[in-house]
């Protein structure tokens, strides 16, 4: 899955968040001061009951929303105004997994999983087989020429975490990743981000299960009531203890 | 701009697709005849006013009879004055064969014409065609003859030149319409379809396209839409055209003139489809980058 980049590496933590704030339109604040940092090759969970805001969260930093109150830095660049033009590039540095997937219905699994590499025009050879090599490792190779309607919502996943991960991200944003799969995958899936995250890149994925936070050994990042607050990797003994 | 792949399916045949083409059939069809009409004023205004400039026409009125000799004096009389004056070319009676030939289509060609008192028609070819020259060839004319009736076709020309401006100014803001119509019909498709697929420009975002690239798309499909529509246009216009041909070529001789239309007419034919796939192009593309560059 060797891809040539321009721009190998940065200077500076990969994402960082200062007193941010989020708000829609004349609604209450979804969060009002929120801070933290994601250093470069790092791994975290990011964990908080439903409503949070986790899903905000994420996607203030796959760019989708602005924040209304204080910086956001993304590879050591500040994004908090950044214009329009230049969003393009940045989100091509990283890969998002969508709760409800998100996959282009009139296209093959194939398509999909490729339309990042395509829309960063590497060459179709390149294309052909990274996705080929990425789509057997998720077990759906008999699946690559499958319109994502007749699979089921595990192989719909797997395919959305392929898509996140094909261009090799400097920074992967999961949401709720392996809700849709039994364990064995789920631990599958786990393992490739836990591969991607030794490679180089951040990995930040959004869960509240606990099984699977408790089984990997990364810190956390809990949201509740508009805070973040770091946490270190979950103890088996946590399960089902509210996180103060 | 033209991106070659396309993430959207923009392909299928949706209802918004279908209503563009028959629009831009429509609005082409429209544009044929609008063009079409000005350029049939054109080239008929140039050959009646080419027919009719330096041009006198005297009558010396009637005469119950021919070779009534006082009618006969009379023109020979006339025409002595035209032929010595200097700003005269040439000037000659028109045979009384010729002016049957003319109001046949009014009276027939039975006896009556034979027997009807025509007046002597005079044809003349100014040398000069100032006002000041035709005012002294009326002058002439008028002493020789006193009761001959001059007409230099001026009053005439400019009342048809009036007509023809009208025609023209309406052909040309049926283009303007047509335009404006084709502009809107874009936006309002284009917008609709920018709803539709709110979620697959959402992914592709994420993704890192840019504006550019998805703007491509839709502008592409407004460009093959329109020309698939032009074209149609243009095709159900042409038999148009020729039944239009049919139509004025069964009127008989002398009412409408034999016109030929300019090469530039079918050239600016062909080019509507691709003006208007142009214009839509251009438009869908300005829409779609307006509409994304509201979002984040």
């Amino acid at each position: 899955m060797a891809l040539v980049r321009k721009k190998t590496d940065f200077v500076g933590d990969t994402v960082q968040l200062e007193a941010v704030g989020l708000r829609y339109a004349d609604g209450p604040d979804i969060f009002s001061d929120v801070s933290f940092t994601i250093p470069q090759s790092s791994f975290h969970f990011l964990t908080g009951p439903s409503g949070a805001g986790k899903t905000s969260l994420l996607s203030l930093m796959y760019l989708a929303k602005r924040p209304t109150r204080g910086k956001l830095m993304l590879f050591g660049d500040d994004v908090t105004d950044a214009k329009r033009t230049r969003l393009p590039a940045i989100r091509r540095r990283l890969g998002v997994v969508f709760q409800d997937f998100r996959l282009l219905e009139h296209m093959t699994a194939f398509d999909n999983v490729a339309l990042p590499l395509r829309i960063a025009n590497v060459s179709e050879t390149v294309v052909e087989r990274n996705v080929s090599e990425l789509l057997k490792w998720v077990g759906l190779e008999e699946q690559m020429q499958a319109r994502p309607s007749v699979l089921s919502g595990g192989q719909q996943q797997r395919i959305a975490i392929a898509r996140a991960v094909v261009h090799r991200p400097k920074l992967i944003l999961a949401d709720e990743p392996t809700g849709n799969v039994d364990d064995a995958i789920a631990v599958r899936l786990m393992q490739l981000f836990v591969e991607l995250h030794k490679l180089g890149a951040s990995v930040i994925i959004a869960t509240h299960n606990e099984h699977l936070v408790a089984r990997f050994p990364f810190p956390r990042l809990h949201l509740n009531e508009g805070k973040v607050t770091a946490l270190p990797p979950m103890q088996a003994s946590e399960i089902g203890v509210v996180a103060s | 701009m033209i991106a070659l792949r396309s993430e959207l399916p923009l392909k299928k045949g949706d209802a918004s697709g279908r209503f563009v083409v028959w629009l831009v059939m429509v609005l082409v069809f429209m544009a044929s005849i609008a063009v079409t009409t000005n350029a049939y004023i054109g080239a008929l205004l140039g050959h009646w006013s080419q027919s009719v400039t330096g041009t006198l026409t005297i009558q010396i009125p009637v005469m119950l009879d021919a070779n009534d000799p006082a009618s006969t004096a009379a023109t020979e009389k006339v025409l002595d004055v035209l032929h010595r004056h200097p700003a005269v070319e040439n000037a000659a009676t028109v045979p009384r064969e010729k002016v049957t030939e003319l109001l046949k289509p009014w009276f027939g060609a039975g006896e009556t014409i034979a027997d009807l008192p025509l007046p002597v028609l005079i044809d003349v070819r100014m040398s000069a065609s100032e006002a000041s020259a035709i005012a002294a060839v009326s002058n002439a004319v008028q002493t020789a003859a006193p009761g001959a009736v001059i007409d230099d076709h001026r009053a005439w020309l400019n009342r048809v030149i009036g007509l023809a401006e009208g025609l023209g100014a309406i052909a040309l803001t049926t283009m303007a319409l047509v335009t404006g119509a084709l502009g809107l019909t874009i936006v309002f498709a284009t917008r609709a379809s920018l709803a539709a697929f709110a979620q697959v420009i959402d992914v592709l975002h994420v993704v890192g396209a840019k504006d550019g690239y998805i703007a491509g798309q839709f502008a592409r499909r407004a460009l093959l839409q329109s020309l698939l529509g032009g074209f149609a246009g243009l095709a159900i216009y042409a038999p148009t055209l020729g039944f239009i041909a049919w139509l004025a070529s069964r009127i008989e001789d002398g009412i409408l003139p034999d016109v030929r239309f300019p090469v530039s007419l079918w050239l600016t034919l062909a080019v509507l489809p691709l003006a208007a796939g142009a214009i839509a192009m251009i438009t869908a593309n300005v829409t779609v980058r307006r509409a994304l560059s509201a979002k984040v």
